[in-house]
């Protein structure tokens, strides 16, 4: 911190020359991912308010990264708002906002012209991983298994190995990020038919971490940054534990992007802060503390339409 | 009245002809202790539900909302994150929303009791005041996005989200007004008239005076109300606490407290938003928050009472 | 005197300008919201092309699979403002009788005041108490049955709370409003007091209870963040029965627009639902309309 401050000082005392050295400056952040000193050494040239809506599902790490940014950056403010991923791409796309923060591909939800206008910033990988509620007596299933499950052909948990129980399918609602995750990596291109009803379809993470809790022999699917072992129980997917080494590696594929969103000629504040995202400071730490996954650590990369490929 | 009496006496009629007076007598008797009984029972099990609702928030949030530091803690912290910002905000937006719907219910209200001609204007105005009454919260929060924040250019902000619960609080000050002016005894106004004060003088100088307990206290109680919002202001003024800067003295700047174009977050919005987050240790803050939220609102009603008296008192008294 | 007259005169226009300005104003805004939400919500069918009669019929709301059919979300929106205004109403009704009939000052005193505070919970907090108590119950009642304990019932009965201080407060005041030379008379003829409310008191206050159920349905109907929490927001289906998981008019907005983007089909449709909301409130306030006249004539 004492570092910084001498530092923009010094920077104050050279003058306002070296803006475009700062923006220089800040690119080579963003791209070579080195220190956090040299974009200290900036921040006091860029100003700017930079508003940021969009995803919840990553909303605090975002804040918790802007509570630092703002530190190193008195002069810019990171407005935060939520609103879900479709409403990030909407107001980024509409010029709403500076950054959209979405659990999809822009290409899932706008326009291809509209999306194609915007840059993807990936920020951190995240996993999930089917939950179920902890009487359940089952500690696996394949994904096969699960299909069945969430298709509704499988109902009872004896069919799975389990002790007789009625299956509770809880859902995530249709257009939720987690869910289209989940059913790209389990259901595979197939439906569940339109007569298998969920015993619910919730809004969000934190009912669904209520719910699972409270129903015996439920079953639902969360992000890994909610695990909690005292609250509900995480299944293993063809034997695969659902950790973040095993989503790195390759092995667990249920896994997305979280993504935040420019546009193309994005100011020198904006970037500032999505080049923060990106740095060490950020990514070393924050990011797992949140309970997601470094970009730089994965060794499979995925595209807009799900295909996944060795780095 | 006519009708009612006589349909009356015939079922009185209809009893007595019986053939014992007494059984039917007696009957009645049971029937009316009955029914009493049932009535009794009804308004304790109501007044039971109250107490058990009260009791459940502040047995689950009072420990919490009583921790050192819990409302004076930025939710940004890291180690134990409190409620400061939201509490800020809440009433930050609560006089903002004060200072635009009281106003203008007042004027809204007085025209109606002072001044409206029995015509087509004055029935369409107070039909469109109904509506607004009428109108689902969230309806009035899918308007505030469009209007407030995009047409109007506000953005996701405190003047948006004042806005859309200035558009619940009218309809409730405009009746509380009306009913307080109403109710000025007719002899007051009479005697300013007859001094020669035009109506307007009458209004400013002797009815609002004398209804301004009533007033007072409708205000207030509407405070309530509008404190505990959510609806209508996730999409106004958003769900997202700002990282406030005390120190700050750049107006414009969105981490200035006192600037109205920044997006705020209050305490009902942030149970919502905890709630379909979690993490670790954020059903304590929930039920804090809660627990927060209802003694606020349990203050505004009493301080609602108390001022109103003081009022009345003071008014009486000179 | 004609001097005087004149700035008198000037005052009572500013007066009446000042006061007509803030009506106007009030009007303005509830036109333009009408207006707006009109024609968000209609570009729905006509830009967009989706069929009116199929989104009002249609039984699956799956936006992202482009199936807009409104009808399990009306059917739930009903369901839970019926079942929960029948849960409320002997309960309202027998406080106000009980509070202006029995116990008057009791009344006025000390349960009035407690009731408009009940009005002022929030309602995140009764969809969090709805969450953890009424789910519970629910699950416990009926078992495997109540699946999550999420669905109409658990809605209905969250709701049912929420709108009885609206319906007990309007109910003692209709029941208040009642001249007491009905009772007298009816009294005076040997009339119990159960008669006397039976009979005469119930029946001359009968369009003000009406307004009062009418009230409450409204707010049971617009409620949002509450019966989001409790209800299980399953869309995709017709609700089966009262243990069903469903979603409302108002809890499948609030999800929709999470996950739909501006000036996209599913952005309009969920407009239309905000347009049938609106359309069902304003109808509500037309019934209310209704019901005053007609009393009015009645009582001659």
């Amino acid at each position: 911190m004492s570092k910084l401050d001498s530092l923009s000082r010094r920077q104050f005392v050279a003058g306002f020359g070296g803006t475009l050295a700062a923006v220089a400056g800040l690119g080579l952040v963003g791209c070579g991912g080195s220190g956090n000193s040299e974009s200290g050494s900036d921040a006091a040239s860029v100003s700017g308010t930079v508003n940021c809506s969009g995803a919840t599902s990553f909303q605090k790490l975002v804040e918790s990264a802007a509570t630092k940014f703002e530190d190193a950056y008195p002069d810019v403010t990171v407005a935060i708002t939520g609103g879900g991923s479709g409403q990030g791409l909407s107001d980024v796309k509409d010029g709403k906002a500076q950054i959209g923060r979405s659990d999809v591909f822009a290409e899932e939800k706008l326009e291809a012209a509209d999306a194609a206008k915007l840059t993807d910033n990936t920020v951190a990988v995240v996993g999930m991983g089917p939950i179920v509620n902890s009487s359940v007596d089952v500690d696996g299933l394949t994904t096969e298994q699960l299909k069945g499950i969430f298709t509704g052909a499988i109902t009872d948990w004896s069919e799975v190995g389990g002790t007789a129980g009625k299956i509770q399918v809880i859902e995530r609602k249709a257009g939720s990020g987690t869910r289209a995750t989940f059913e790209a990596a389990v259901l595979a291109g197939e439906k569940a038919p339109d007569t298998f009803a969920p015993v619910a379809e919730e809004d969000s993470s934190g009912t669904v971490v209520e719910k699972i809790q409270a129903t015996e022999g439920s079953i639902s699917y969360l992000a890994f940054s909610y695990f909690d072992d005292t609250k509900f129980k995480a299944l293993k997917v063809d034997g695969v534990e659902p950790t973040a080494e095993n989503v790195c590696s390759g092995d667990f594929n249920i896994w997305a992007y979280e993504h935040m969103y420019t546009a193309a000629d994005a100011d020198e504040a904006t970037q500032a802060f999505i080049d923060f995202m990106l740095s060490d400071e950020v990514q070393g730490s924050l990011v797992e503390e949140e309970g997601f996954i470094p970009v730089s650590d994965m060794k499979v990369s995925k595209d807009a339409d799900g295909k996944v490929s060795s780095k | 009245m006519a009708s009612i009496t006589t349909s009356k006496a015939a079922s009185v009629e209809s009893g007595g002809l019986g053939v014992d007076l007494d059984a039917h007598a007696r009957r009645i008797g049971k029937q009316d202790r009955v029914a009493t009984g049932i009535l009794t029972v009804i308004v304790a099990f109501v007044l039971f539900l109250l107490g058990a609702i009260v009791a459940f928030i502040l047995v689950k949030g009072l420990g919490k909302a009583l921790a050192p530091g819990f409302l004076t803690t930025a939710p940004t912290a890291a180690e134990n994150p409190g409620i400061s910002s939201e509490l800020f905000d809440s009433f930050y937006m609560l006089i903002i929303t004060l200072l635009i719907s009281v106003p203008i219910s007042l004027g809204a209200a007085i025209f109606l009791v002072e001044y409206a001609p029995d015509n087509w204007v004055t029935k369409a105005a107070s039909t469109a005041i109904e509506t607004l009454s009428s109108l689902p919260s969230i309806v009035v929060g899918m308007f505030g996005s469009l209007f407030f924040v995009v047409t109007l250019g506000w953005g996701i902000s405190i003047l948006a989200g004042a806005m859309a619960l200035t558009m619940f609080n009218i309809p409730i000050l405009v009746r509380v007004i009306q009913r307080a002016l109403e109710d000025v005894p007719r002899s007051q106004r009479d005697a300013g008239l007859a001094m020669g004060l035009t109506r307007w003088e009458t209004t400013l100088h002797v009815l609002l005076p004398a209804a301004m307990p009533a007033i007072v206290t409708g205000v207030v109680i509407s405070a309530g109300r509008v404190f505990g919002e959510a609806a209508a202001l996730i999409f106004t003024s958003g769900s997202a606490a700002v990282n406030i800067n005390f120190a700050s003295l750049n107006l414009a700047s969105p981490r200035n407290p006192w600037n109205i174009f920044r997006p705020a977050e209050t305490l009902a919005v942030h149970i919502w938003k905890l709630k379909m987050e979690p993490s670790p240790g954020n059903d304590e803050i929930v039920w804090g928050t809660a627990a927060v939220l209802i003694i606020c609102v349990l203050l505004f009603n009493v301080l609602a009472r108390v001022l109103g008296k003081f009022l009345a008192k003071k008014m009486t008294s000179e | 005197m004609a001097k005087q007259l004149l700035p008198k005169r000037r005052l009572e226009n500013v007066g009446l300008g000042l006061t007509g300005a803030c009506v106007a104003l009030v009007a303005v805004i509830v036109v333009t919201l009408i207006v707006m939400v009109a024609q968000q919500g209609l570009s729905a069918f006509f830009v967009d092309g989706i069929d009116f009669g199929a989104f009002i019929t249609g039984t699956s709301w799956v936006p992202s699979d482009g199936k807009y059919g409104a009808l399990p979300l009306i059917v739930t929106s009903f369901g839970v403002m019926v079942l929960s205004t029948l849960f409320t109403l002997p309960v309202a009704l027998g406080s106000a009788i009980f509070v202006v009939e029995v116990r008057p000052g009791f009344g006025r005193k000390v349960f009035q005041p407690l009731v408009e505070l009940l009005v002022g919970i929030p309602s995140v907090v009764y969809g969090l108490i709805g969450l953890t108590v009424v789910n519970a119950a629910m699950r416990a009642v009926f078992g495997d049955a109540a699946g999550t304990g999420a669905g109409i019932l658990s809605g209905a009965i969250v709701l049912a709370v929420m709108i009885l201080p609206t319906v007990t407060t309007l109910s003692i005041d209709a029941l208040a409003a009642v001249p007491n030379q009905y009772r007298e008379g009816s009294y005076a003829l040997g009339c119990t007091r159960w008669q006397t409310v039976w009979h005469v008191v119930l029946k001359s206050a009968l369009p003000s209870l009406m307004t009062a159920v009418i009230l409450g349905m409204t707010r049971a109907f617009g409620e949002t963040l509450a019966v989001q929490m409790v209800i299980g927001g399953v869309e995709k289906i017709m609700p089966a029965g009262l243990l069903s998981p469903a979603a409302t008019l108002t809890t499948a907005l609030t999800s929709g627009f999470a996950n739909a983007t501006t000036g996209s089909v599913q952005y309009h449709a969920l407009w239309a639902l905000g347009l049938l909301l609106m359309g069902m409130s304003l109808f509500f306030i037309l019934i209310i309309h209704l019901i005053g006249s007609k009393g009015a004539k009645d009582r001659g």
